[in-house]
């Protein structure tokens, strides 16, 4: 279980990154961190990895801070990769030292799926190249939370497809997993829950079935949350 | 094995639900029959994308409904009586026509002219 407790992150003089922001994801869960751009995605995932220090709340893993348990969790981000300079292959040997659950075999079998050259520099790589080195990684932690920044983008709608379906076929059970995106009609079959920010603060946290029990879909909820007015593009032209 | 890849999943109902409603459908036409096999939940997350807590959710419903049993590790399987495919039949064909009275009524048809277009329409 990951425990949530009135986390605040504020950035120096650039404002607000979340305000007392709490939520329990229970083992197993599958969940959508959705909001706008620059609604608190990145920094509720970073706190819950422990890669930022807060204000104030903490966050809890199985009861412990998250840099107690950095073995069981895997980040995907396309800014994780922090070593440019290498090249994946490398990368994957440098992962393998470190987690004694690497899977090195199933890193090099994404690759190739991916496409992506082992033995080329990762500086040299697109967006879209990095953050499909950054997936074949993050599946093959073997980890218990995996938290997923934006994995799609840069990446067309086949690979997100067939990212979706690599995602599925390698849990193994009991998986918890936060995927934050903008785009929800890839994952809104996918996600148990969605989790919904707007300026650092939580404004939803519901189950997907239950909206659909109650007529509702998760675009409408999520324009209600922003604050979206259809006919305001009409302005324009008056 | 039970076919899956002809199903259209909406964002309206619960994707566990849409999954129970296609196998009634697939009894129903008799393309699912008694001791049919069902995906493992993976598997048939994986092909839906869908993720796997919900196929298992909707397996428990089919085995709650009585028309799918599961025998420990070895899967799950149809299980189809008179008297479940009858419900099913029931369930569905009422399902259908009640759809079919609302979306009339919504555009204030006569329960006469009703019947006299599915007459016409009906040996098209």
């Amino acid at each position: 279980m990951i425990e949530i407790k009135n986390v605040t992150k504020y950035y120096g003089n650039k404002g607000l990154g979340l305000y007392k922001a709490s939520a329990k994801i229970n083992k197993g869960e599958i969940v959508g961190i959705l909001g706008e751009n620059g609604s608190g995605k990145t920094t509720l995932l970073k706190a819950i990895m422990g890669l930022t220090e807060l204000e104030e709340g903490e966050v809890l893993i199985e009861g412990k801070p998250p840099y107690q348990m950095y073995n069981k969790m895997a980040f995907i981000t396309e800014e994780g990769s922090y070593f440019p300079w290498m090249t994946p292959y490398e990368y994957g040997v440098f992962l393998s030292d470190f987690i004694p659950s690497f899977n090195l075999e199933l890193y090099m079998k994404l690759l190739n799926f991916f496409e992506i050259d082992p033995h080329k520099k990762i500086r040299a790589f697109s967006t879209g190249q990095r953050s499909k080195l950054e997936i074949s990684a993050g599946f093959s932690k073997g980890a218990q939370y995996i938290l997923m920044d934006e994995p799609f983008r840069g990446n067309d709608m086949f690979t997100r497809r067939d990212f979706l379906k690599l995602l599925i076929s390698s849990l193994k059970q009991d998986e918890t997993i936060l995927i934050s995106t903008h785009i929800i009609e890839d994952i809104e079959n996918f996600i148990d829950r969605a989790i919904i920010l707007r300026h650092g603060r939580i404004k939803a946290d519901i189950y997907i079935d239950d909206i659909r029990k109650d007529n509702k879909s998760l675009a409408a909820v999520m324009m209600d949350i922003t604050e979206y007015q259809e006919d305001r593009y009409k302005g324009i032209f008056k | 094995m039970l076919d899956f890849s002809d199903i259209h999943l909406n964002n309206k109902d619960p994707v566990y639900i849409q999954i129970s409603h296609y196998v009634k459908r697939q009894i129903l036409l008799k393309k699912a029959v008694s001791g049919d096999e069902l995906p493992s939940r993976r598997e048939l997350a994986a092909l839906l994308n869908i993720n796997p807590n919900t196929v298992q959710k909707a397996y428990k419903l089919m085995e709650q409904e009585g028309f799918v049993i599961t025998h420990g590790n070895q899967g799950s399987f149809i299980w189809v009586n008179d008297c479940i495919y009858s419900k099913i039949e029931d369930e569905l064909t009422r399902g259908m026509v009640a759809e079919f009275v609302k979306s009339a009524k919504e555009i204030n048809l006569p329960f006469k002219r009703v019947i006299e277009l599915i007459t016409e329409l009906w040996d098209e």
